[in-house]
């Protein structure tokens, strides 16, 4: 039966080599925008490792960088207003509690930094942030602890780690009390006080990294100067407390800038900028798939009306109906196999060979199932109806025709 | 001949409608998207209101200022600009220099509402290289830069979000603790032109901290108006010598020693952003390469698609062909005949594809997902739109014209398939 079947698709090999074509590139389509789905839905599956609600972010811009370097009494003395800032701001009433860090969550920029870990580079995202941060952000210290007041006086720098960063570097064993990094004989060194919940700074639907945070002390100055305060507001708080803390801060800083936003709003704007390709790839994908069903429908008739010799030949030597109906949608079947196929051995070397590094296997796979399911039905649908009439076809009309 | 052609293909696409329809609806679809994406880049990047002048603009947008294991790539400072960049005006060709802010959120509280506004800080010279349309009033000049007047420009949209609408001259708005004294109204600009749009323009002596007299890098632009873009090239040259002295009185000689900046036009301010690792040199050329590829690539289905049907449709005439044939009509005018059958057809397809590209463009408007984007079809964007049906019809229409002018007569003929 197979073989049969594969000489009938065989013997028109010309039109269906186009139509295997047309179905390995609709493969591809589907594949793309499906697997950049799964990667979002995928991500926003994984732990965040804080929480935005209730948490403003205070931008603060202190027209000071531009490729100078004004020396560390400058440095000192903008930390010394920052700190002076989030004194006030934590004496008012509708704030719970405040920090400052060098960058907010849902930043677009960012801190990377890189380390070599038995002869590996490991890659992780880095944070500098003060001692009230994790209470801010609602985050959960897992093993050990979040920094604290006292570490100013410690004889190394405290280093937090989230827990991705805590599995890439030390597998099932607890990091807390190990020495981080190789030790510079120029700089104090490092060793980590305690493990956080995975940490995503980008968040919810962006890829799960590695992370460390820094201590930021607003007493002695550092290469960066921190850009973020954030409060944790009471619920309920009205904007109008925006217009508040904004004239205390002009009042501490005149010369300065500030940006009051609610994390909330800033996580909106950040789905709707990492969602628009997928919406904007799923519309167009949808016309094109719309486009290739219609195409490949009108092709399947034709084809189909040309041949009702052959399949009215068939049902006069007894096949049923049924058996006619079977043969056109497996053919059709074994003609979209061939370019799924196609579409497999390209997609698959994508994993194989780690292209794209930040996407998971299970993200591929669930795509390439998702495209293969979507291309069987789309074609089988756009058989189905051509073939219940190819299979109606009385056999004395169909042996008559010409 | 051609009237024949004509008569023939559109007798035929009344024939079998549903086959017409389907053809039709690949073909709009596909040249709907392509005219969206060429409306977009039309937008971003031809002479445009206020911008009319564009094509003889170059703009200093990106620097780069490179250690041995530090690198800063942002925005140029104001420093550098006044310092290096605004002695182009020397140059022969020149016409016009003027040093823009990179845009900052600003937020107003007015009555309990909190309102956020893009503003720029500029130059009078930047009003006599972008022209927009003032409702209202008019520009703030040199004089209000040099004397830190608190004037400002403000757009539309910010006056019916602070006035209500209502004429907003002399009035005094209040943007990030300052107050500012209105002094003109001028259209919308959309964002993505990043030379001339924003909510709020002010002098840039207004700034809260003098600061920025000093900094290299960070917050500004600078714009060059040249005569015509045949000075271009001299212009950059000189650009590229200015940058060597810079290099030599870099402010933190032990961590940067080097120092990129190129005077762009906007395509190639585009190209720069989205390839940072390059500085010295930019590739428009490949940037341009892989667009026109994006775009093959991304026609392959659809002319798959249409290859696909004009095939089973030329079956469906094998008789007509083995007739024409058998008249002694030659391969080569079978094959001009249905390559014109399938112009006709794709230009009809690409007509409703502009159709309802226009209606796409006036909800992409409505939406604001591009800010104050005014996307609208224009002759440029339609002589791109009939180049493309042009070459899709033939991409389409050359393979199966020639499979079927192959067709044995005797057998076309008898009505056998292929």
């Amino acid at each position: 039966m197979m073989r049969h079947l594969l000489k009938l698709v065989w013997n028109r090999k010309r039109t269906n080599a186009l139509i295997i074509l047309e179905i390995f590139f609709s493969f591809l389509v589907v594949f793309l925008v499906a697997t950049l789905g799964f990667y979002f839905w995928d991500n926003y599956r994984q732990p965040l490792g804080y929480s935005w609600q209730n948490v403003w972010k205070i931008t603060v811009d202190m027209k000071s960088e531009g490729g100078r370097n004004d020396g560390d009494a400058a440095k000192t003395a903008r930390l010394q207003l920052v700190d002076r800032m989030l004194g006030e701001i934590e004496a008012l009433e509708p704030i719970e509690s405040a920090a400052v860090a060098m960058v907010s969550p849902y930043d677009q920029g960012g801190w990377t930094s890189g380390m070599q870990v038995d002869g590996k580079e490991v890659e992780m995202e880095a944070n500098a942030a003060t001692d009230s941060f994790a209470e801010v952000m609602g985050m959960e210290v897992v093993s050990g602890r979040w920094f604290q007041e006292t570490d100013g006086a410690l004889a190394y720098d405290p280093i937090v780690i989230d827990q991705d960063l805590a599995r890439t570097l030390y597998g099932d064993a607890d990091p807390v009390g190990r020495q981080f990094g190789e030790p510079d004989p120029e700089e104090k060194p490092r060793r980590i006080v305690g493990v956080v919940r995975e940490f995503r700074k980008s968040g919810e639907l962006s890829a799960r990294t590695n992370f460390m945070f820094e201590r930021l002390r607003l007493d002695v100055p550092y290469w960066f100067e921190p850009r973020s305060i954030l409060v944790k507001v009471r619920p309920g708080t009205p904007v109008e407390f925006e217009e508040e803390l904004t004239k205390l801060l002009q009042g501490v800083a005149p010369e300065w800038s500030f940006r009051i936003k609610p994390l909330a709003q800033e996580r909106t704007s950040v789905f709707s900028e990492m969602l628009a390709p997928l919406v904007a790839g799923g519309i167009v994908a949808f016309f094109l798939l719309l486009m290739v069903a219609l195409g490949l429908f009108g092709v399947l008739w034709q084809n189909l009306l040309q041949r009702t010799r052959e399949l009215g030949l068939r049902r006069a030597a007894g096949a049923s109906r049924v058996a006619v109906h079977r043969q056109v949608i497996s053919e059709q079947a074994i003609l979209t196999s061939f370019g799924v196929l196609l579409g497999m051995i390209l997609v698959i070397q994508i994993p194989v060979l780690d292209l794209v590094g930040f996407i998971r296997p299970e993200v591929f796979a669930g795509g390439l199932v998702f495209a293969m399911a979507a291309i069987y039905l789309l074609s089988t649908l756009c058989a189905f109806y051509p073939s219940t009439m190819a299979s109606r076809v009385q056999p004395a009309e169909a042996l008559r025709y010409e | 001949m051609i009237k024949n052609y004509l008569k023939v293909a559109l007798k035929v696409l009344a024939r079998r409608k549903f086959f017409t329809f389907i053809s039709l609806f690949g073909i709009s679809i596909t040249l709907l998207v392509l005219m969206v994406m060429a409306a977009i880049f039309d937008h971003s990047l031809a002479p445009h209101s206020p911008e009319t002048r564009s094509d003889r603009t170059l703009g200093i947008y990106q620097m780069v200022m490179q250690g041995k294991d530090n690198r800063q790539n942002t925005d140029p400072g104001y420093y550098f600009l006044d310092r290096y960049a605004r002695p182009l005006t020397k140059l022969k060709g020149v016409e016009r220099f003027s040093i823009v802010s990179t845009p900052e959120t600003v937020v107003s509280y007015l009555g309990g509402k909190k309102i956020e506004s893009q503003m720029r800080r500029a130059d009078g010279e930047l009003w006599r290289i972008v022209e927009p349309e003032f409702i209202e009033g008019g520009p703030f000049t040199s004089e209000d830069e040099s004397g830190a007047r608190f004037v400002a420009v403000i757009n539309e949209t910010t006056r019916s979000r602070f006035f209500n609408g209502n004429p907003a001259l002399g009035k005094t708005i209040e943007v990030d603790g300052q107050r500012f004294r209105v002094v003109g109204v001028m259209r919308d600009v959309p964002t993505m032109r990043f030379s001339s749009a924003a909510d709020v323009w002010v002098p840039i002596s207004t700034a809260k901290s003098k600061l920025y007299r000093e900094q290299w890098m960070g917050g500004f632009n600078g714009l060059i108006l040249a005569r015509d873009e045949d000075y271009f090239p001299a212009i950059k040259a000189e650009l590229d010598a200015r940058l060597r002295d810079a290099e030599r009185n870099l402010p933190d000689p032990k961590t940067y020693q080097k120092l990129a900046a190129g005077a762009d036009t906007l395509f190639e301010a585009y190209v720069r952003k989205f390839s940072p690792g390059d500085t010295d040199v930019i590739h428009t050329g490949r940037a341009k390469a892989v667009l026109f590829l994006l775009m093959l690539l991304f026609m392959l289905l659809p002319t798959l698609n249409l290859v696909n049907i004009n095939l089973s449709r030329i079956l469906d005439r094998a008789s007509e062909i083995g007739v024409r044939k058998a008249f002694g009509a030659s391969s080569r005018t079978l094959v001009g005949q249905f390559v014109v059958e399938n112009l006709v057809l794709t230009l009809i397809g690409s007509l409703a594809g502009l159709v309802l590209a226009s209606l796409v463009l006036a909800a992409l408007n409505a939406s604001g997902f591009l800010p104050y984007a005014r996307l609208a079809l224009n002759y440029r964007v339609f002589l791109y739109g009939l180049a493309m049906a042009v070459f899709f019809g033939i991409l389409s229409g050359v393979y199966p014209a020639w499979r079927m002018s192959k067709l044995h007569p005797v057998q076309a003929l008898r009505g056998r398939s292929v």
